[in-house]
């Protein structure tokens, strides 16, 4: 099986065929054991300092990857079992079933391997995002796209946004009676939605699907949004000074 | 839906403040998080796309969830 080569000191990786691997291990066992390392005594733990990982593109390219699937599923698997360790909901099989979804998704996506982190690194995000995922999505799925439209139209009314929910300071109260009017003028139903959802913390996942949408396309109804209200702000004389103490509250 | 807090307030106000032209989504940043998490647990610099990674991570409590979570794994995993 072909094998990737690691240096230590840095993230940079090379890739090495199984014969050239080899004769750089039988370099690395001759620095190792030559008597010319007594002139160099911070070689000696030399061929401790390179770490070798699988290619793992390669082997689940292989023809015969079942060795590498089933290597991979026990490390997803044990990833899992350590982020969601403090979660007693959560049973073995159901930490099975996530690691079989996240596998799957790894085979359909580790062409797009870009080689930035460590694959296993890489693995592992997609098996955390498989698993939050769904849990966050049995958490709120009684939440209706209605009520969270309901719930975007009533930003815009003072009784859900009062002039003095930040106290009586005459900046703070212009900033909450702008956001509020911005909220109602510059923002769609949708857009609304999708902030309500977010303040009521809804996961990003759940608010995609009730919107009936893809991530990406729900990302940018609210950035659409943020960069609404940030020029409305701006455009209204709100300052970044006065911005700065709603913090300081 | 019920009055909002002034944590909910100053909420929506943060996101509002630290909106860029140019951002990351959640699919680009999950792209280079497994980077982002490694290089932080190293201690080593990150750079423009990963600076671009800390900032939606600022915006978005899912990612940062999910970013907790990888971070946990690398540091207990051999």
């Amino acid at each position: 099986m072909p094998i990737k080569y690691q240096t230590w000191q840095a993230f940079e990786v090379k890739s090495f065929g199984e014969a050239e691997m080899d004769l750089i291990r039988r370099r690395l066992n001759w620095i190792s054991t030559s008597k010319w390392l007594a002139f160099f005594p911070g070689w000696i733990n030399f061929s401790s300092m390179v770490a070798v990982e699988i290619n793992w593109p390669e082997a689940l390219r292989a023809v015969d990857n079942s060795k590498a699937l089933g290597e991979l599923r026990g490390i997803l698997l044990n990833g899992l079992r350590i982020a969601l360790r403090d979660r007693s909901d959560i049973s073995e099989t159901q930490l099975e079933d996530f690691t079989q979804d996240a596998l799957l998704r790894v085979l359909d996506r580790f062409e797009q391997f870009a080689g930035r982190s460590k694959f296993t690194t890489w693995a592992h995000t997609i098996a955390i995002n498989t698993a939050f995922t769904e849990l966050r999505r049995k958490r709120w799925q009684d939440v209706s796209l209605d009520a969270l439209t309901e719930a975007g139209k009533q930003l815009s009314e003072e009784t859900t946004l009062p002039d003095k929910a930040l106290g009586d300071d005459e900046e703070r109260t212009r900033l909450v009676e702008t956001l509020r009017k911005a909220i109602g003028e510059k923002l769609s139903a949708r857009q609304r939605a999708a902030i309500a959802g977010e303040l009521q913390g809804l996961p990003f996942d759940q608010i995609v699907e009730l919107l009936g949408t893809n991530r990406n396309a729900a990302y940018k109804l609210l950035h659409d949004a943020r960069r609404a209200l940030k020029t409305q702000l701006s455009a209204e004389g709100i300052s970044q000074e006065t911005i700065r103490t709603v913090f300081a509250l | 839906m019920k009055t909002l807090t002034p944590e909910q307030i100053k909420g929506i106000v943060h996101m509002v403040a630290q909106t860029r032209e140019q951002e990351l989504n959640c699919s680009e940043c999950q792209s280079f998080v497994g980077e982002f998490a490694e290089r932080q647990l190293a201690g080593l610099p990150l750079d423009e796309a990963l600076e671009r990674v800390e900032h939606h991570l600022t915006l978005c409590p899912d990612c940062r969830e999910e970013l907790l979570a990888l971070e946990k794994i690398l540091r207990e995993s051999p």
